[in-house]
């Protein structure tokens, strides 16, 4: 039986996780919400973003976090672009399947150009702080944990105020909710989805750079990452942003939990377990509203 | 479709230009009429396949340097039985069918008098194999792994000082003697799923249960892990006197800054392999001092033939050896030692069953020490123990070789 601190350091680590978890998964699950789009890519662009920070900081020294300046524009633009020339010209009907090979090429390409320009070498980035830790009831908190989940909170957060109190927000969740309708209402919906596409390219740069503080990371890594992520997103209901969030804490917790007791490749099953258990009991996600119920 | 089509087609085009240089390479070799006996004027051609190319073209390379800059010594020196030695290198693409062809073409058509050993146990098993029917004297430079000398090869030597379970045997007998009161009563383990990786953790763990010290955690992740912080609080929580990492780079690397985000500060701590890399200080945040590690060749061994070996490797190549370059050199003094011995060097039986016998019942004196082997070819040696004091890496076990004496308990990192 693990101790109680062990059980607690774990809880803090499987929170630290969730919350990057849930940053990642906010994104992928806005593609598919916006424009029924399944991004494969979304993880390779999440280990680009991570590779940009750590390229950043070789060559000219910056702390990793500056680059964010650079990386969160340009991979709105990169999103804005990728939807504008590559995915509307899918046919709408088979959209959804041929996304999938779309994005699939995409995440190839990433990956074969980091290989190509930095060889398949484990990177990591190497800061002062690296090793400092703060101590919390007991348990310690590594500094570069303790900011990489804060970014992932702010930007989540960030996200949230965007989609509720915005003239943005509001027309991207009404192309989410119903597109035909909000074309009606004069709402420009292939320019919002190029837009909301740009969004969540631009939490993978987020996503990325917080990555880098405190994982090695290499051009194939980002396999890892799409598995786990596309689990959330279908428990936490297709579409939804805050069910994609809550997923995300709830398993990476679980995931922290269950190392205790099993190896790191057995704890990692959680999330195709979750997966199966919600596709046989409930195939709509427990937290997808109407939309999720109608795929 | 095309794109298929085209792919094949280079590969094609690059297997026809190999054989076309083979070719032209064993022409002129069969020219100078090599393989004909043992006239004092040829040379005396030694076979070998290496993985140029491929997964493992790095270290393949590494170990062309090595064997290189021991034709070139040997030469430079007057050669071996007063022959001049000379090369021939094929490249296996890292590829496992292909290295076996490779060293039938070697034996068999070239009619070369010696072969020397591939790179890593998935070429070294199949190669021995050709070898073992041919009945060639078979030394190899790497290839640690228990499955190369579980195959019952007898002509097989393995030119390095220890398999990957004996890396740490001078710590554990350090460990095992020192006074009941002093020494660490409880190990943590972590080791990376990897036959070599693995081995190391495991050898000093069956060693130091033996001899009553506890296991209170032992953790195997998967090679590609990157996030170590679940496994570093479990080894923090275990409260462990020592911790040892069975790792290779990255993941010694990443294990610990995890424990050190941790602040668990054991009394001792050793990982294999990544504390002997140049970059590591740097990566861990220069917060070394105190870490072990096991080490198969240094540079400044004061072994005598070691000396020639560093001047002049960096003579003709810029930079100093490492290990692979090391085991590599190694296996050309282990082959030339029996050369001498047996005062022949050729593809007949008698000759090759000679030098065979005589590595089965000698030592021999290299540039990681002086080396014998058991009768399935493993040397009977163990690595040197370093360790980070004063900001850089120094040998302190064993005694005989030490350039500092062993930290205990470690410095806080």
């Amino acid at each position: 039986m693990p101790s109680a601190s062990l059980v607690f350091q774990s809880v803090v680590l499987g929170v630290l996780l969730g919350g990057l978890y849930a940053l990642l998964a906010a994104g992928l699950t806005l593609y598919f919400g916006v424009m029924r789009v399944v991004m494969i890519a979304h993880s390779a662009f999440l280990i680009l973003a991570a590779y940009l920070a750590w390229y950043a900081h070789r060559e000219i020294g910056v702390d990793p976090l500056l680059t964010l300046f650079v990386t969160v524009p340009l991979f709105f633009a990169a999103g804005v672009v990728m939807q504008r020339l590559l995915l509307t010209r899918l046919r709408p009907a088979t959209l959804t399947m041929m996304s999938v090979l779309l994005t699939f090429s995409v995440a190839l390409v990433i990956e074969g150009l980091l290989g190509y320009a930095f060889s398949g070498t484990q990177r990591r980035i190497r800061l002062g702080y690296s090793s400092a830790s703060i101590e919390f009831f007991g348990a310690r908190i590594a500094v570069v944990k303790l900011i990489a989940f804060g970014m992932a909170a702010l930007a989540l957060l960030g996200l949230y105020v965007l989609m509720k109190r915005s003239r943005f927000g509001q027309a991207l969740r009404a192309t989410i909710q119903h597109p035909d309708a909000a074309r009606l209402l004069g709402i420009d919906t292939d320019r919002i989805a190029g837009y909301g596409f740009g969004l969540g390219l631009a939490t993978a740069a987020v996503g990325g750079t917080a990555l880098s503080l405190d994982t090695t990371i290499y051009p194939s890594l980002h396999w890892h990452w799409i598995g786990p992520l596309m689990a959330i997103i279908v428990v936490g209901g297709l579409g939804s942003v805050p069910g994609a969030a809550i997923a995300a804490m709830t398993l990476g917790m679980l995931q922290s939990l269950l190392q205790l007791e099993l190896s790191t490749t057995w704890a990692q099953t959680v999330f195709y377990v979750a997966l199966f258990a919600t596709l046989a009991v409930r195939p709509q996600g427990f937290f997808g509203g109407r939309l999720a119920q109608r795929f | 479709m095309s794109r298929t089509h085209r792919t094949r087609r280079t590969h094609g085009g690059i297997a026809a230009g190999t054989l076309a240089l083979v070719l032209v390479t064993s022409g002129c070799i069969s020219g100078s009429g090599s393989g004909s006996g043992d006239s004092a004027d040829d040379p005396i051609v030694i076979g070998v396949s290496l993985p140029l190319t491929g997964d493992f073209s790095e270290p393949g390379k590494g170990v062309e340097r090595g064997y290189k800059a021991w034709a070139k010594i040997v030469n430079d020196n007057g050669g071996l039985l007063g022959r001049k030695v000379e090369l021939k290198i094929l490249d296996d693409q890292s590829n496992a069918d292909r290295v076996v062809s490779d060293y039938e073409q070697l034996i068999g058509r070239d009619e070369v008098d010696l072969v020397f050993g591939p790179f890593s146990t998935r070429l070294v098993v199949p190669s021995a194999r050709v070898a073992e029917e041919y009945g060639m004297l078979f030394v190899e430079p790497a290839g640690a792994a228990p499955e190369v000398f579980q195959q019952g090869f007898k002509n097989l030597f393995y030119a390095a000082p220890a398999v990957a379970n004996d890396h740490y045997n001078h710590l554990a007998e350090y460990i095992l003697a020192m006074p009941e009161g002093d020494r660490p009563k409880t190990v943590a383990y972590a080791a990376m799923d990897d036959p070599f990786a693995q081995g190391t953790a495991n050898g000093l763990k069956d060693k130091l249960e033996k001899g009553g010290v506890k296991t209170v955690a032992d953790e195997v992740y998967p090679p590609n892990t990157t996030d170590f912080g679940n496994i570093a609080a479990k080894i923090a929580d275990s409260k462990a006197d020592m911790v040892v990492g069975g790792t290779q780079y990255q993941d010694g690397v990443n294990l610990i800054v995890a424990l050190q985000q941790l602040d668990y500060q054991p009394k001792m701590a050793a990982f294999s392999t990544a504390p002997t890399e140049p970059e590591f200080a740097k990566a861990i945040g220069n917060k070394t001092e105190g870490i072990l590690a096991p080490t198969g060749y240094t540079q400044k061994a004061d072994y005598p033939s070691n000396k020639e070996f560093v001047e002049k490797y960096t003579e003709q190549f810029g930079k100093a050896p490492e290990e692979d370059e090391a085991n590599a050199y190694t296996t050309g003094q282990v082959v030339a030692a029996a050369v001498e011995a047996a005062k022949c060097a050729s593809q007949d039986p008698d000759c090759q069953k000679k030098l065979v016998e005589w590595l089965r019942g000698n030592t021999v004196e290299t540039v990681v020490g002086p080396l014998k082997w058991d009768d399935k070819g493993r040397p009977q040696s163990a690595h040197m123990i370093q360790q980070w004091v004063g900001g850089q890496i120094q040998i302190v076990l064993p005694d005989a070789q030490k350039e500092a004496d062993l930290i205990y308990p470690k410095p806080k990192w």
